[in-house]
């Protein structure tokens, strides 16, 4: 009894088409952060603070409560997860606990006992933990996921860029301490301080100082170049990645319909697993049409 | 009105003729004419607009101004009145009612922008003290009336839809970090530049200017306010980048749909081994159609006569 319960709950928690419930508590979840996110920005308006300051006290401890229950809720039904064979409940639980959406759903909830038991704590750091809130919302967010993955595919690249732009920033900084130093020193006197003017201006084109010296300007002028040399490296890397990944789930995508096209008819069993996974590899109406047509047109080539 | 007419009168011809002449689905001189002429007044329009809101010219030319916008009231009304009118035949062949066609124009959106960007005219007739400022933004909405004829606003839109989920994602992505960038750089700075940062919706409109412009007009004091500015910048290439590789993989998807879609006719047109007139004709309309350019159709054309070939030394082999 207990078992079918708590296999239920993981698989609402989870996110699970199956049940209904999982959307409801989905939005539910989703809803509550907004919200909180919002009281936090709010609250930190000194008129609207000394306004609503009782208001926003209750809905941090309601909050707390509602998130509270949620974790316990979650590490609980996770005992679920593996059966005794294979690890047992508490397996399944600390995989959750200490996994980024487990961390996530933690130190959003813990801040405010911590408060409570050591009232003497800074309150700002509590502040920026309860911010940490709306990582919650990436858990249900697929695509986001997709696109961190393009860009770990592409992490050699982006790897050289960083390189690229740290030794730009370096050598544009060190030529500026050099030639401007002497008559700037608040902004150049020092390697470190230059390299902050060096990275505004390598990425907005537009230093927060302005050279005094001919030399000077010509290191800004290089400098500005280079950041729309950079801008532009960084998005070809990403362009590229984003087509690599979307080359590799057309290539699959591709092969199964190939399969399908085989015997010359789709029956409907065959065109609702290809709307499948259209949906699991994310490609657009667009992109499968012109598939579509790509092997209508070989097939009808190769008659 | 909806039952079949075998010989259609005098006013249905009229009306089928106005309904070709403003759709310009069939190209002919007349609707070129038309699209050629609307699009000429539109852009005069804008450029009104613009020069008005300069003082000396208005003062200067205040009469010839609102002369001509009494002339492009009245002929983009009479254009409003002919498209609601003659587009009861949109649907008329395919079983449809009049007014079915004339519904699916009225609430598009060029008929809401055709709509929106006369009436107030007579609105100010009506009422006069109406606000001037209101009327001249509903007024540069004509411009949009250009977007008819052209398919650029058409495909980003397009673009976007199809690329919905990496977009939203990369929105989220903003959203995230404009939410944790903010509330560290309030938290870290608040205290020493209390008149910048003195709350978080402060230090948000201050993330939202460093992450389109590079640099948020602000200079940190603290060291760890500067590595969050540090990043911040780094971030903003990111997006940007991110952004512009979501649209650029959207309008390859695009281009990639438009070929197979021409291929297709092709190779229909030279499945039996002739080119006729009208087959050419046909061709022509669907080139403008999904907008591909000549070397497009010179390269798809020259890789199906060598398919072709090919196939026909094959048979000949067997």
């Amino acid at each position: 009894m207990t078992t079918g319960f708590k296999t239920t709950l993981m698989e609402v928690l989870d996110g699970s088409p199956k049940h209904t419930a999982s959307r409801y508590v989905e939005w539910m979840i989703t809803l509550v952060v907004l919200v909180n996110c919002s009281a936090v920005i709010l609250d930190s308006v000194p008129e609207i603070h000394a306004e609503f300051k009782d208001f926003f006290h209750e809905l941090e401890f309601w909050s707390v409560m509602f998130f509270t229950v949620e974790y316990i809720a979650r590490v609980w039904s996770l005992g679920a997860k593996y059966s005794r064979e294979n690890g047992g409940s508490w397996k399944g639980r600390f995989e959750y606990m200490f996994s980024a959406f487990g961390l996530v759903d933690f130190f959003a909830t813990m801040p405010h006992y911590m408060h409570m038991f050591f009232p003497a704590l800074d309150l700002r750091i509590l502040r920026v933990l309860r911010l940490l809130r709306i990582l919650k919302l990436s858990k249900y967010n697929t695509a986001l996921q997709d696109l961190f993955h393009a860009i770990h595919s592409e992490r050699q690249a982006f790897g050289s860029a960083v390189f690229l732009l740290t030794i730009a920033t370096i050598v544009s900084a060190s030529l500026m301490h050099f030639a401007e130093g002497h008559h700037q020193p608040e902004f150049f006197g020092t390697i470190p301080h230059s390299i902050y003017w060096s990275i505004v201006t390598i990425t907005s084109g537009y230093g927060n100082v302005e050279p005094l010296t001919k030399a000077g300007e010509a290191i800004a002028l290089i400098t500005g170049f280079l950041g729309v040399c950079m801008a532009a490296i960084m998005t070809g890397i990403v362009a590229s990645a984003f087509s690599n990944q979307v080359a590799r789930k057309k290539a699959a995508f591709e092969a199964q319909l190939r399969e399908v096209f085989k015997d010359g008819n789709m029956s409907d069993e065959e065109q609702e697993t290809l709307r499948r996974l259209q949906a699991h590899y994310r490609l657009s109406d667009e992109q499968v049409e012109a598939m579509m047509l790509r092997a209508k047109n070989k097939s009808s080539a190769n008659d | 009105m909806t039952t079949a007419v075998p010989t259609p009168s005098t006013y249905q011809r009229i009306k089928r003729r106005t309904f070709e002449i403003m759709e310009g689905e069939v190209p002919d001189k007349y609707s070129h004419f038309v699209e050629i002429f609307i699009a000429l007044l539109v852009v005069a329009n804008v450029i009104g607009i613009i020069l008005e809101s300069v003082p000396e010219i208005h003062e200067a030319f205040e009469h010839e101004f609102h002369l001509f916008d009494m002339f492009s009231v009245a002929v983009f009304s009479v254009e409003f009145v002919m498209r609601v009118w003659s587009y009861s035949e949109k649907y008329i062949h395919s079983g449809g009612t009049a007014w079915d066609g004339r519904k699916e124009y009225v609430f598009s959106f060029y008929g809401i922008i055709d709509f929106v960007s006369t009436v107030p005219f007579y609105l100010q007739l009506l009422f006069p003290g109406a606000d001037l400022r209101v009327l001249r933004m509903f007024r540069l909405m004509r411009i949009f009336k250009l977007s008819r004829y052209n398919s650029a606003f058409e495909d980003m839109v397009a673009a976007v839809k199809a690329e919905k989920d990496s977009f939203s994602s990369a929105v989220f992505l903003l959203f995230i970090s404009c939410l944790l960038f903010s509330s560290l750089i309030y938290i870290i700075e608040g205290h020493e530049q209390p008149e910048i940062f003195p709350s978080i919706p402060a230090a948000m409109h201050w993330f939202v200017i460093t992450i389109i412009s590079g640099w948020g007009n602000v200079d940190p004091v603290t060291f760890v306010g500067t590595i969050l500015v540090i990043f911040t910048q780094i971030l903003s290439i990111a997006l940007a980048a991110i952004l512009t590789g979501v649209v650029a993989t959207a309008y390859t998807a695009q281009v990639e749909r438009r070929q197979a879609l021409y291929e297709m006719e092709v190779r229909n047109v030279l499945s039996d081994g002739v080119v006729t007139e009208e087959e050419q004709a046909q061709l022509k309309i669907m080139q403008a159609k999904l907008g591909m350019s000549d070397e497009q159709v010179e390269a798809i054309k020259h890789q199906m006569e060598e398919e072709k070939q090919i196939s026909d030394a094959n048979k000949q082999v067997k």
